[in-house]
């Protein structure tokens, strides 16, 4: 038996990718299951999913703690927590990046496969939807299933959902990653401090739970304290505000979901550490001063 | 009341962890601007609760409180009772979604309205359980796939229409009922603006257009609450003690294939179910305007 954690944000599709490989492998006479990780969890919120694959009927219903290999759908999910947490010794991890193996860093060296899923996607796909490309990039980096069959369990699943003729693009876009997707070992050395928790005693504990804003070793906790949650690394796309043009209507200042936009001398400003990427204010923006661009992260 | 008299204080922080382009953070803060500093929240179980609530943190500056999935209307009937008892001159406001307010919630909202208490009922209506995973309620239009109503070879979609919710709370003749969309900022912030200024229960009614549920492009949100207006999908009015008093007539009507052709629930739609669902829409603006569209 083998299994796969898939590590991704909600609406990247980590649940389909982690389905069609089941289906790919079953397509090749073996059993395999999978499932998602079950939360309150948005569109763009970390999530994660599940797949088992073995020759024999599959008995464990548990969620995956000591993976075989890890698949990252979004490269910003590796400065943020552990994805090699629990993974086996001889483990690989599979990771959507513009970057080469060897410039991944991660918190020990581990093999390691990469490929830019997610331009990929934009060009076959026009969407950064990359869990089927990533399935091409799985094939080649671990051997276990062919790139056919992948092919074949994307057209049946995707199609069935969205049509052929994006079952057959989402294909393509697994064949194009299958090809370009390099295998090495990534660097180590990265640490991360686990994110502490607010976890106070029953004495501590305000009557009926009720608080105001307490500042804890966690960070701060109760009312306004979302302040401290940045939501900047969710976005594909960013805003880009062309000051001359701005005219100062405050129009995507009330239509930000985020609240993310204030006004600097009359001007639209956004604050990055909090646009999720919507494109909103791009969309609504009068006179055009907004562009959505694709981000580049260093 | 304008956009640019809105004051630049936020009582909604970012950073909580709605979906991007979720309509519901931007109603609840331009909201909040406007009902100011002396409010207190009531939110029952709903999307909005999920991203701005998830104890210990918190999205809000004011104090707010979780309750059952369908006492909101008697939760803002206790508390207003209790400062009123003790003198103080407080806002209650519950956020309710469309699953709390049309099923599940209704009989508390009724009663809380039947008794005209001093509260502010606002229901935020992106028309299904997204919360949970989009299941149908009470407030899915016609035709919607969801996740209890897929479209497939045999049911396409949700069988049923849409039910009128504010048209079942103007029936209550309280004070002040009024239905807003995003999309009209002018018109939104008169209408929250009246109903903070208005004394006994008023009912806010919002358009919610969600991306993940209704499946349209995150940056199109506020076009589809636009859209849901001038194609008559949407009424926006204002109705005190049961009196229609004003209602917004779009320039012009857009057929409803407009707009529901940006939308993946809608996907499957046949010409004979555009159809069924613009007769719909008919049957309401003759009923509301008094007049064939």
């Amino acid at each position: 038996m083998y299994e796969i954690r898939f590590h991704g944000r909600g609406g990247q599709g980590g649940r389909m990718a982690a389905e069609a490989y089941a289906l790919a492998a079953f397509l090749e006479g073996k059993y395999a299951v999978s499932f998602p990780f079950f939360g309150a969890e948005r569109r763009g919120a970390p999530v994660r999913a599940f797949t088992r694959v073995d020759d024999k009927k599959i008995r464990i219903k548990t969620q995956i703690y000591e993976p075989d290999y890890v698949v990252v759908l979004d490269e910003t999910l590796i400065e943020t927590e552990d994805v090699l947490e629990g993974l086996k010794e001889d483990g690989m991890v599979i990771i959507n990046t513009p970057k080469k193996p060897e410039e991944v860093q991660l918190s020990k060296p581990v093999k390691c496969a990469t490929v830019d899923a997610t331009s990929i996607a934009l060009e076959i796909l026009g969407r950064p939807i990359t869990n089927t490309a990533i399935l091409g990039a799985i094939a080649k980096a671990t051997g276990k299933v062919s790139i056919d069959s992948i092919e074949k369990a994307i057209i049946e699943k995707f199609g069935a959902r969205l049509g052929k003729e994006a079952g057959e693009k989402n294909a393509k876009a697994a064949r194009v990653a299958y090809e370009k997707t390099l295998v090495g070992v990534s660097q180590g050395g990265k640490e991360f401090v686990p994110r502490k928790r607010w976890l106070p005693t029953v004495e501590e504990m305000p009557i009926g739970g009720a608080i105001g804003t307490l500042q804890t070793e966690a960070g701060l906790v109760g009312i306004g304290s979302f302040i401290e949650n940045k939501t900047g690394d969710w976005r594909t796309f960013i805003p880009v505000v062309d000051k001359e043009k701005c005219i100062g209507c405050r129009l995507c200042w009330f239509y930000c979901p985020e609240g993310c936009i204030s006004m600097v001398e009359d001007k639209a400003t956004v604050d990055y550490d909090y646009c999720k990427g919507c494109g909103i204010c791009a969309n609504e923006c009068p006179v055009n001063a907004i562009e959505m661009k694709r981000e580049v992260r260093e | 009341m304008n956009i640019k008299d809105l004051p630049e204080e936020s009582l909604f922080t970012p950073g909580h962890t709605a979906c991007a382009g979720c309509a519901a953070p931007a109603i609840v803060r331009n909201m909040m601007k406007i009902f100011g500093k002396d409010t207190i929240v009531y939110t029952p179980a709903n999307c909005l609760l999920v991203f701005s609530g998830t104890y210990p943190h918190l999205a809000w500056k004011v104090p707010y409180l979780h309750e059952a999935f369908e006492n909101t209307g008697a939760c803002i009937s206790g508390v207003a009772r209790a400062y009123r008892r003790k003198g103080r001159k407080v806002l209650v406001v519950g956020f309710a979604g469309d699953g709390g307010t049309y099923d599940i919630g209704i009989q508390a909202l009724s009663g809380a309205a039947e008794r005209n208490e001093d509260a502010i009922y606002v229901c935020y209506d992106n028309e299904a359980y997204m919360n949970t995973g989009i299941q149908r309620s009470g407030a899915t239009p016609y035709g919607a796939s969801t996740t209890t109503t897929p479209a497939g070879r045999k049911i396409p979609g949700k069988l049923e229409h849409k039910k009128d919710m504010a048209e079942i709370m103007r029936a209550h003749e309280i004070p002040y009922v009024a239905t807003l969309s995003i999309s009209h900022p002018k018109d939104f912030l008169e209408k929250v603006k009246k109903a903070k200024e208005t004394e006994g229960f008023r009912y806010l009614h919002v358009l919610s257009p969600c991306p993940t549920g209704w499946r349209f492009d995150p940056s199109k949100t506020i076009e589809m609450a636009r859209k849901a207006v001038d194609s008559g999908m949407w009424t926006l009015y204002e109705a005190e003690y049961g009196e229609i008093t004003n209602i917004y007539k779009p320039k012009k009507k857009i057929p409803v294939e407009e707009y529901i052709k940006g939308q993946g629930r809608f996907r499957h739609f046949t010409p004979e179910m555009i159809e069924e669902l613009q007769r719909w829409v008919d049957r309401k603006w003759e009923r509301l305007y008094g007049e064939k569209p």
